[in-house]
């Protein structure tokens, strides 16, 4: 499926891992298209978790401005064909 | 004047650079007669559009109607990201350098489905360190010296990006040691321009041969944007615009990364409709610029990065492409 979609249809494999006391969602792995910003990925996790305040952070690192494209994060920061992406209740990294 | 101290110049001349706005509080939200006049304020590059909420509610607060304020800055009709800074915005959507810089800002109904939420100076501080952590992280794989920042430094380094003070940031942000970056050369294997091949299983073997020849601003906009390097055969064309946005990080110059890897972050938004060109067409870069200055291209890309690039350690890179547009074809009415 991925090698017939035309480039914009790409999709990414989103991996989400909860930090913390963060509820462990029962399907942690997505694919979503490389051409939605990474708000659609915060939006999500709210839906999904029922709440309002998240914190939403690449490789454990830093929080990627809602407007990035999924793509662009995972072309610049993914490995082993998925973007890594952790969620906690209260900030976890500063 | 050596090298050194026109660097330290440039940086100086950058970070005092500001962008006289004119602001237009929107119609909708004038109550009284007359309509209020607009605001002339001198806005920093280096800033950030929110925080000049203090300097603009004063002037219409006695207009406004009766709400809570959520400010929010249009240009043309189109609503501007806040977390971009008032410079990039500026040489982003002003090809002509429009002074002052007229703008309209509204206070109420803010345009959620296209703006992310902004809840005043804790918003943009919030992105600005992420951008920074960001920017660490590429650099140096990980984060660790802007988590590791004292609450002190940290306040100081937010502040003096408030302020606009060049000496107080340069201060508290050598102490995050993210390095400057060292003259480059076209042909080295860990350009980190190029594109990661780990994903394909290939390795850069055939690398080009080492040569003298420093890499330059020219070769890193052209690592980013190849398409507009093509030079095709040349035919009638009209100029119509695509203004792209790039952000390209400072690249590392740890001598010891092997990895080829693409650490730069290539963002792009149409900002205006344009019809693809045809493959037989010519498209060109118009101008590039950077800090608004349209640099020569040839100027050494370390020497751009480390003497220009932004507060939170990206270098922003402003294109204008001119685009040919599609012929009307013989049979069209």
């Amino acid at each position: 499926m991925a090698s017939d979609s035309p480039s914009s249809a790409r999709k990414v494999v989103v991996h989400l891992r909860a930090t913390g006391d963060a509820p462990i969602l029962k399907q942690a792995k997505f694919k979503i298209p490389g051409t939605d910003k990474f708000a659609k990925v915060i939006e999500f996790l709210r839906r999904q978790l029922h709440r309002d305040t998240l914190f939403v952070y690449v490789n454990s690192a830093f929080s990627p401005n809602p407007d990035e494209l999924v793509i662009d994060l995972y072309n610049n920061f993914g490995f082993d064909g998925k973007l890594v992406v952790n969620y906690a209740c209260s900030m976890a990294w500063g | 004047m050596d090298v050194g101290a026109m660097g330290r110049e440039a940086q100086k001349y950058v970070w005092e650079g500001a962008i006289p706005l004119q602001i237009h509080l929107h119609e909708s939200e004038v109550t009284t007669l007359p309509h209020p006049s607009p605001a002339l304020v001198l806005a920093p590059r280096m800033g950030y559009l929110p925080l000049l909420l203090p300097l603009l509610k004063p002037h219409f607060s006695s207009t406004l109607p009766p709400g809570v304020d959520t400010i929010w800055f249009e240009y043309k009709g189109l609503p501007l990201k806040w977390h971009i800074p008032t410079g990039v915005l500026f040489d982003l959507l002003c090809a002509e350098q429009e002074r002052p810089w007229n703008l309209t800002v509204h206070f109420r109904g803010y345009p959620g489905n296209i703006l992310t939420p902004c809840e005043g100076e804790d918003s943009v501080k919030w992105s600005f360190i992420n951008s920074l952590k960001e920017a660490a992280y590429i650099v140096n794989g990980n984060c660790k010296n802007v988590m590791n920042m004292s609450q002190s430094d940290q306040v100081e380094l937010w502040y003096s990006v408030l302020n606009g003070n060049m000496e107080a940031y340069q201060r508290v942000s050598s102490k995050l040691k993210l390095e400057k970056v060292g003259d480059q050369y076209v042909g080295k294997p860990n350009s980190n321009l190029l594109k990661s091949r780990t994903n394909t299983g290939e390795t850069d073997t055939g690398g080009p041969v080492k040569t003298d020849k420093c890499f330059t601003l020219r070769d890193a906009v052209k690592a980013l944007l190849p398409e507009f390097f093509v030079e095709k055969t040349l035919i009638d064309e009209e100029i119509s615009r695509i203004e792209l946005e790039e952000e390209s990080r400072a690249p590392s110059d740890d001598e010891s990364n092997t990895r080829n890897e693409e650490d730069v972050e290539e963002k792009q938004r149409e900002n205006v409709e344009c019809c693809c060109p045809s493959d037989d067409a010519v498209t060109k870069l118009k101008l590039v610029r950077i800090q608004g200055i349209e640099p020569k291209l040839e100027i050494p890309f370390s020497w751009v990065v480390n003497n220009l690039m932004n507060p939170e350690h990206f270098l922003h890179i402003c294109v204008c492409v001119k685009v040919p547009q599609a012929k009307p074809s013989p049979h069209d009415t």
